[in-house]
């Protein structure tokens, strides 16, 4: 593929568009306020790889490193759009934050620390009902409004099905930090579906 | 770290970790072993799985509008004059 794009291969070039012109599309949208901002984000992207191809050394593959470019725009559109949303890794004052709502483990007992309210199983909810769209919409909007590197984690790990490795690369962070990002956006997204699917009429 | 017993407000920290296969041994089988005797936390692992079933976008992806693509297969053609076919006298 690299050659071919070095070679000059316009159907090389298409196939790529092909392949992940909808995915940075989606990924832009979460820095940039509008859509036709991320779609702007997304053609300064492949201005850029045309331009990089020749100088893109192959130590990340060709995926990863395009959405790396994808990252840095979309950060600097951020920035344009007034769209304030810090991008340090460090950026995410939550740290401390427990995963779960505390009141939901018993204190003052022998058994301290264990759940008072546990999590209920969702293997009675019916497959049309957890994998709907509507249940997907609300997941969507529940990762929009994460913090920004979270957002950027789970987007590429779970929406988009990067390794962690790739998602390092992608976000130019480390595997420890990558995990805290992770567990911090996972632990936050189910609180909010296991309200959404607990609050709502059951079907 | 050595860690005889985990409690489940301790596990709903590490999960993440352990899902990830990034827990020294020691808490990989503290976690295990609390996993096997307690439904409510494997009910929390369950949800938190099902969780990045929803999220994951399963759609296959949608094709850039023709016009889009055309002008991006366009501008890279332009962008490598050297190799293409067309005269560039250069």
């Amino acid at each position: 593929m690299l050659a071919a794009l070095r070679a000059g291969d316009g159907d090389a070039f298409g196939s790529l568009v092909d392949r992940y012109h909808s995915s940075l599309v989606r990924l832009a949208m979460s820095y940039v306020a509008t859509r036709e901002a991320a779609e702007d984000v997304v053609q300064e992207t492949w201005m850029a790889v045309m331009a990089g191809i020749d100088g893109f050394e192959g130590r990340s593959s060709l995926k990863t490193w395009i959405f790396r470019v994808l990252i840095n725009r979309a950060k600097s559109a951020g920035v344009r759009d007034h769209r304030t949303v810090p991008f340090s890794a460090f950026d995410e004052d939550d740290e401390k934050e427990p995963s779960v709502d505390p009141s939901r483990f018993q204190t003052g007992t022998r058994w301290t620390g264990y759940w008072s309210a546990p999590p209920q199983s969702w293997a009675g909810i019916p497959e049309e009902r957890l994998l709907s769209n509507e249940t997907r919409a609300f997941v969507d909007e529940a990762i929009a409004l994460l913090p920004a590197m979270q957002r950027a984690v789970i987007i590429l790990r779970d929406v988009r099905g990067f390794t962690s490795q790739e998602t390092c690369e992608v976000l130019g962070i480390n595997e420890v930090n990558q995990r805290v990002l992770l567990h911090r956006a996972r632990s936050k997204v189910r609180a909010r579906l296991e309200e959404y699917l607990e609050s709502g009429v059951p079907s | 770290m050595i860690q005889e017993e985990i409690r489940c407000v301790e596990m709903v920290e590490v999960i993440t970790e352990w899902m990830e296969g990034a827990l020294d041994d020691d808490t990989r089988v503290a976690v295990e072993e609390h996993l096997a005797i307690c439904p409510d936390c494997t009910a929390y692992l369950d949800q938190l799985r099902a969780t990045t079933e929803v999220a994951a976008d399963t759609s296959p992806p949608e094709p850039a509008p023709d016009d889009v693509r055309a002008r991006l297969v366009a501008a890279f053609l332009a962008s490598r004059p050297s190799s293409g076919p067309a005269p560039d006298g250069g």
